[in-house]
């Protein structure tokens, strides 16, 4: 594996897509000039209305699908067709319904060509990490949604990932669900020490989970604002009613304002601005 | 959690869909009995009820009927097998791999409206009449139905599992083996039920082309000496064993698609 200093987990570089609408001649451009660096083991909330290219530029970075100019470097190698080191958490119900819990779960490392003794050992262990130890067996329509998207987790999880890429995960989900789940993902990050990235349209969500919040901008979506979350870890769910939260969201509003009143037109930072590494024990931002 | 039909075993016999399709059949014939009994109708030719009920038993005394049974089931079986894997293949083939729609399509849908019917007399000539090319045609009635909805099933598969199976490294050949296949298994199924029907219709007809042995043979002989009794209890024979193996088809197709939230039919 590459030093952690040397080269971003995930860079984008000068990312731009247009859409092709109608006939060729027109065409809209949903992302323009992106560029991002993200270090080894962060957890990067990008946040955006809806509508501003999140998920497209997500998708991108998994390589399923291809930008109009610009390029995505996975450990500085820039990355042709679907990145198989990822992992995946769509916002969609993407569990397969054909296959049991553990099934599922067993997917990836079967793909892979994991032997069965091995396999049997991560879906234990994947199953009983997201507490679904005791429904290995059920068939994903005798479960909740909530259930459903712990299945997903597993699953992502299972196949060890490089890095996992989360598209709304839990949009479709009731508040109480939702935070359990929040939680879920900071346990699994915390554990395994992985690089997330993970697009979200809610602010409180975003606060509560990121190192680092990427702030896009609407037609075109470009990087409007690069901002640290100051909130301390370990984050609980007491964390959600604490002061700091509160001043943590608040400080990333006026960061949000501010760059705002400075205008899409000129970046809040530099591009490849490299972001806080997560290992640090230093809270701090660290810039190159 | 777990579901539980429970509720619909412990009562079967008086469920709902039996009694009133009972009752809907018990109508016909009573409406078929009145119409037998008018005066000036000939009893020949409109056999009554307990007649046609003699005949059945005269035919299966006798072992005509029982002989005739499995000579046009071993031909629907053989025919159905060879259609409908043929079919399943080319199907699962041409709505998923891109080149293999190229190549296929074309002939697909050119097939579409082309009724199995109309190949006899090419099969006719080109086979001769016998046993194989009466399976030809089957083949052929049930090939159509499940191709079409392979197809439409491989080509309706949710983007969303395979952009999934992709991330997770499914290589394309097992998206297409994991994924796609046990997605479109309802299409699947839909397009086998309707080639049991098609099958049927087809049988019929291939045995007209001088079967020596089989129900359609029976109806077809039976109708040259004016024993509309015995035609009739062909045509219930044939009503039956349908139903029979839609059935087969239709529990078979559940028992494949029990992972599946979609609603059941009655």
């Amino acid at each position: 594996m590459n030093g952690p200093t040397t080269a971003p987990k995930l860079g984008v570089q000068g990312l731009t897509h247009r859409f092709e609408i109608g006939d060729e001649r027109k065409s809209l451009t949903v992302l323009s000039d992106i560029d991002l660096a993200i270090l080894r083991g962060q957890f990067v909330c990008i946040i955006g209305e809806s509508g501003c290219g999140k998920s497209t530029l997500l998708r991108m970075m998994a390589g399923l699908l291809t930008p109009s100019e610009g390029k995505v470097l996975h450990d500085g190698v820039p990355i042709r067709g679907v990145n198989q080191a990822l992992g995946f958490v769509f916002q969609q119900d993407a569990v397969f319904p054909w296959l049991t819990v553990e099934r599922n779960v067993e997917y990836g490392p079967r793909s892979r060509g994991v032997p069965k003794a091995e396999r049997e050992r991560l879906v234990a262990h994947w199953c009983e990490a997201v507490g679904l130890g005791s429904f290995r067996k059920a068939y994903p329509k005798q479960l909740s949604g909530g259930m459903r998207k712990r299945v997903d987790l597993a699953r992502a999880y299972a196949n060890s990932p490089d890095v996992l890429l989360m598209d709304e995960p839990f949009a479709a989900l009731d508040v109480q669900t939702k935070a359990t789940m929040q939680e879920a993902v900071l346990k699994l990050w915390e554990s395994t020490q992985k690089t997330v990235v993970f697009v979200t349209h809610d602010l409180d969500e975003a606060v509560f989970l990121a190192d680092v919040v990427v702030v896009l901008s609407s037609r075109p979506g470009r990087v409007y604002a690069i901002i640290d979350n100051p909130l301390r870890r370990p984050r609980d769910e007491a964390t959600r009613v604490s002061d700091e939260f509160a001043a943590a969201k608040r400080a990333l509003w006026v960061a949000l304002q501010d760059a705002r009143a400075k205008g899409a037109a000129a970046p809040a930072l530099p591009p490849a601005a490299a972001l806080v590494q997560h290992a640090e024990p230093n809270p701090e931002s660290v810039r190159p | 959690m777990m579901q539980s039909n429970a509720g619909g075993s412990r009562h079967r016999l008086f469920r709902p869909s039996l009694i009133v399709g009972a009752l809907s059949l018990c109508a016909i014939i009573a409406a078929y009995w009145a119409m037998a009994l008018r005066p000036g109708t000939n009893a020949a030719l409109v056999p009554a009820p307990p007649v046609i009920l003699q005949t059945l038993i005269e035919e299966l005394r006798s072992g005509d009927l029982l002989t005739n049974t499995l000579a046009s089931l071993q031909r629907v079986l053989i025919g159905y097998a060879i259609g409908a894997a043929l079919a399943l293949a080319l199907g699962a083939l041409a709505g998923w791999f891109r080149w293999w729609g190229y190549i296929l399509n074309p002939i697909i849908d050119a097939l579409r409206p082309i009724p199995a019917l109309a190949y006899i007399p090419l099969v006719i000539v080109w086979v001769g009449i016998g046993e194989p090319s009466r399976i030809i045609i089957i083949a052929l009635a049930v090939f159509k139905p499940i191709v079409v909805n392979a197809r439409a099933g491989m080509q309706e598969v949710a983007q969303i599992y395979v952009d999934a199976a992709r991330t997770l490294g499914a290589s394309r050949w097992r998206v297409f083996a994991t994924v796609a296949l046990p997605s479109a298994v309802p299409y699947f199924i839909a397009g086998m039920r309707t080639g049991v029907s098609t099958g049927f219709l087809a049988l019929v007809a291939a045995e007209l082309i001088a079967a020596p042995s089989g129900l359609g043979f029976m109806i077809q002989n039976a109708g040259q000496y004016f024993r509309t009794d015995v035609t009739i209890v062909g045509i219930i024979v044939i009503g039956v064993l349908g139903a029979l193996l839609d059935q087969t088809a239709s529990r078979a197709g559940r028992a494949l698609t029990a992972w599946s939230d979609v609603r059941r039919e009655p």
